[in-house]
């Protein structure tokens, strides 16, 4: 009992990271409807940023957000309005799919480009945090991924504060209802787009802030969480932020727990059924709504 | 749509075929180690089988898989599992592996293709990553040998055609250069064929050919089973040429990204695409391999992900188009002035042709025949439709009125399907309506047109109205013909082979009427036929309307114009903020002076 209690708590701690990313995705996707295959490249450039200002300048990484959310949104920004704006445009009448392939074209250009100049050797930044462990009722706690949880939670807050209470979240969220209404109340429908995109990539800021001091940073750490977060964002709901915090959580638990009781390919497997259950069941996701 | 068949393409292709059949020997004649030559062509030639592959469903109907290498693994493990434990043939297996593919492309693409696009993509990437994680993870399953991330090795027979094993690569090369033109040629029979149709129609707009009778879904589903069966005999093939398979190689998401790149490149949606897009990377990638060596992997990747988004962003019809106007300009060449050759016999002048609309109105009794009865449909706290109820007789025309918000679009959303109904009851011809899908209710009998046109924009005039009479005839000539005569009808004959994107706002009007009248509805529902028609090609599209009215086919019509709705319709239901104010007859209704308040703010009066 405690060691599935152990196994779950462990893998709830991990779930924390991935629902973080999987906002990313989901808030790109419900405001624009395209998929952004790049979301985890731009995590993977974070977290080298969170490497090398730690190791150029001794900056700790749970500082480095306060430099690396302004440029990873900057970035997001920039690549909303030269790449996915133009498609959008042109692909007004039918969803726009070749948004897609165009992130995947970045994604596969920053992850090789990041492989040739950094080569594929594992890099870890050591923090006194890194393997720190406190016990909770006997069950053993670390603290790093405990604080990714807390950042995944703190996240969800300020972005449903924002998202409620701010006239730009407003904006954000009327936008992504219905673009062409928002434009006829006046809201800049293009400068929106790109701030919701800049968001969801500063999301990526936190998300590598949180997972440097116990991770390693390698130029293919970012596709590896992302595929892993698709599974997460079909199983909570394309679109849907609760689901992505939600099916984050799940997964983590499940990998947690089938991982320990049995091997890693079972939980695998078990995922892929979970996976293909949903999709018959409810396609939209567990917490998803259907699009039509 | 059909491919090239002028008779320079058929020469062109024959003699790139007869290049082909004898390269080897060219080969082994005039090069030292030859074999990497020949080698290096038959990873151009798998590359273009891959993508093809994928071309079916990715190309033809716009559905873009990014997990296609998870089937190119579940038919490179079939035929080699089958091969070490059961000593089967490579040639049986790589068929049980494609049937398994089939199955298994069906089971993760069906529940996607009733959603959007970008979820199908999703759940392709993620079905391939779990497999593959699964795959390295897994030594034994169910007392077969997987051996994990080490993979398998396939043991070494020597020459032996029928264990598919063979000494030196020239077997290899027309091995995979007939499956290339097998994969070639059926998608060349698939873009000919009905579901070739259905397919281009929905990479354009998939709710307008639901409107149009066809199942989207089913559509894709077909593809998508082709689709995986022709990668995974792809993944068997790999499996014996290379003798190693893992999963790291096999089913790795490079590979998928490849095919998506290289069908992109060559032109999305045609049939020839991926060949050429092939033709160009792979070399690139070898040139990189051989300049870079091993110290920098991906640098072909950079290329190819730089390649996808020029491509994308600034010349998407990619190299297909180039191939076709070159092979064009020799034909002029060789033939100048050469009539453009008719697709279809059309009688020149075609006459407004009479009794076309006559087969369907055979109507049941003399019921109505459409009733609506207390419809209710709201979204989230918004009042779309409320209590809505009314009879369409047969043969009337019924104009349906009111301001912006008025509810007249989401009444038509209800009656075809398109939006299911919160309360209330809809009989059709007697049949109460239930939770069918739109393409069922247009194969009930009810047709419909879109406030915003909405043609199959990469398709011609006569191919859009080919789309809608296809559920109702018998083959593809049949619907041509059927499609010309509804063309005919419309006044757009002489347009039969222009691309939709480009005819004018009015002839687009013309050709949704076209389109849904080719369905053969016995009620049809036009939403503003006039909207954003310019005033000279107003009086055409009124008269077009009733002649369709003179046929005697049933309709309703949402009509902001009042001098339209007055001039056409037999009866006038105004609707206000989701409710029915008024119904009548259309001089009465408009000149209602409570009608006129809430439509126009009063004082209006309208002539007839």
């Amino acid at each position: 009992m405690k060691a599935l209690l152990q196994a779950l708590v462990s893998g709830l701690l991990i779930g924390g990271i991935y629902a973080l990313i999987a906002l990313g995705l989901n808030i790109v996707f419900g405001t624009m409807r395209v998929v952004n295959f790049a979301q985890g490249t731009l995590l993977m450039g974070a977290m080298f940023m969170v490497y090398w200002l730690n190791e150029l300048g001794g900056l700790h990484p749970y500082w480095s957000p306060l430099a690396t959310i302004p440029v990873l949104f900057v970035a997001g920004y920039i690549i909303q309005r030269a790449f996915v704006s133009p498609l959008l445009a042109r692909d007004r009448a039918r969803e726009p799919m070749s948004v897609l392939l165009v992130t995947l074209g970045l994604a596969l250009v920053l992850e090789n480009i990041a492989l040739a100049l950094f080569s594929a050797d594992f890099k870890t930044v050591q923090t006194e945090l890194s393997i720190a462990t406190f016990k909770l009722q006997g069950l053993i706690v670390s603290v790093p991924r405990l604080v990714g949880l807390g950042a995944m939670l703190l996240t969800c807050v300020v972005l449903y504060l924002f998202l409620t209470r701010t006239d730009l979240g407003r904006a954000v969220r009327a936008t992504g209802q219905d673009r062409e209404a928002a434009r006829l109340m006046g809201i800049d429908d293009d400068k929106i787009y790109g701030v919701a995109y800049g968001l969801s990539t500063a999301l990526m800021a936190i998300a590598a802030a949180v997972l440097v001091p116990f991770f390693y940073v390698h130029p293919t750490v970012g596709t590896s969480f992302l595929l892993k977060v698709f599974v997460i964002v079909v199983l909570g709901g394309i679109g849907s932020m609760p689901g992505a915090a939600l099916g984050g959580l799940i997964v983590g638990a499940i990998e947690g727990v089938v991982g320990l009781y049995v091997q890693a390919a079972v939980a695998q497997i078990v995922l892929f059924g979970i996976f293909v259950a949903v999709l018959f069941v409810r396609p939209m996701g567990l917490l998803g709504v259907e699009q039509r | 749509m059909t491919p090239e068949s002028h008779p320079v393409a058929r020469a062109l292709g024959g003699a790139l075929l007869a290049v082909a059949l004898v390269l080897p020997l060219i080969t082994r004649a005039v090069l030292e180690a030859d074999d990497y030559w020949v080698q290096m062509v038959i990873w151009v030639m798998f590359f273009a089988y891959l993508s093809a592959a994928w071309n079916i469903i990715g190309g033809f109907a716009g559905q873009y898989s990014i997990g296609h290498s998870g089937l190119v693994g579940i038919g490179a493990y079939t035929s080699s599992l089958l091969l070490i434990h059961g000593g089967w043939s490579p040639w049986l297996g790589m068929l049980v592996g494609g049937a398994l593919a089939a199955v298994v492309g069906g089971v993760i693409g069906y529940p996607c293709f009733r959603l959007r696009g970008a979820f199908f993509s999703l759940v392709t990437i993620a079905f391939a990553e779990m497999l593959r994680v699964g795959a390295e993870l897994t030594d034994t399953l169910f007392g077969l040998h997987l051996n994990g991330v080490r993979g398998l090795l396939l043991p070494v027979a020597g020459d032996r055609p029928w264990l598919f094993q063979f000494t030196g690569k020239r077997a290899y090369y027309y091995v995979m250069l007939g499956l290339l033109l097998i994969v070639l040629a059926v998608g060349w029979m698939v873009k000919r064929s009905r579901l070739g149709y259905y397919l281009a129609a929905i990479r354009d707009d998939e709710d307008a050919v639901a409107a149009l009778g066809v199942n989207p879904a089913r559509a894709k589903l077909a593809a998508m089973m082709l689709s995986s069966f022709f990668a995974a005999l792809g993944g068997t093939f790999y499996a014996q040429l290379v003798g190693f398979i893992t999963p790291t190689r096999t089913m790795s998401i490079d590979f998928s990204v490849q095919m998506v790149v290289m069908a992109v490149l060559g032109g999305v949606g045609t049939v020839l695409g991926p060949l050429w897009g092939a033709i160009v990377l792979v070399p690139i990638a070898e040139i990189t391999r051989a300049v870079w060596g091993g110290s920098l992997q991906g640098v072909h990747l950079i290329v190819y992900g730089a390649l996808l988004m020029v491509v994308i962003l600034y010349w998407p019809q990619g190299i297909d188009p180039w191939v076709r106007r070159g092979v064009e300009a020799l034909a002029r060449r060789r033939r100048p002035a050469a009539p453009e050759a008719a697709v279809v016999n059309v009688p020149r002048a075609v006459l407004p042709e009479r009794g076309l609309l006559a087969a369907p109105l055979a109507q049941n009794g003399g019921g109505p025949v459409l009733s609506v009865r207390g419809l209710s449909r709201s979204f989230g706290g918004a009042v779309g439709v409320r209590d809505v109820s009314f009879d369409v007789a047969p043969g009337e025309v019924v104009g349906i009125i009111g301001a912006n918000g008025a509810g007249k679009t989401t009444l038509f959303n209800l009656i075809t399907g398109a939006l299911a109904h919160d309360q209330g009851e809809i009989h059709f011809a007697g049949r109460r309506l239930g939770g069918e899908p739109p393409h069922e209710r247009n194969r009930l009998g009810i047709a419909r047109t879109f406030q915003i046109v909405r043609p199959f924009i990469g398709m011609t005039a006569l191919e859009n109205v080919v789309v809608a009479a296809l559920p109702r005839s018998r083959d593809v000539a049949t619907a041509k013909r059927e499609g010309a005569r509804y063309l005919g009808f419309v006044g757009l004959s002489h347009r039969l082979h222009t691309p939709a994107s480009g005819l004018s706002t009015g002839e687009r009007k013309r050709l949704e009427l076209a389109r849904a009248l080719a369905t053969r509805p016995r009620l049809l529902l036009l939403d503003e036929v006039t909207g954003g028609v310019d005033q000279r090609s107003l009086p055409g599209l009124v008269s077009l309307v009733r002649r369709v009215k003179a046929e005697g086919l049933t309709l309703l019509i949402i009509e902001h114009n009042l001098r339209v709705v007055t001039a056409v319709a037999d009866r006038i239901v105004m609707l206000h903020l989701g409710h029915k104010v008024q119904d009548g007859e259309p001089h009465a209704v408009v000149n209602d002076p409570a009608v006129v308040d809430i439509y126009v703010g009063g004082g209006v009066h309208v002539a007839s």
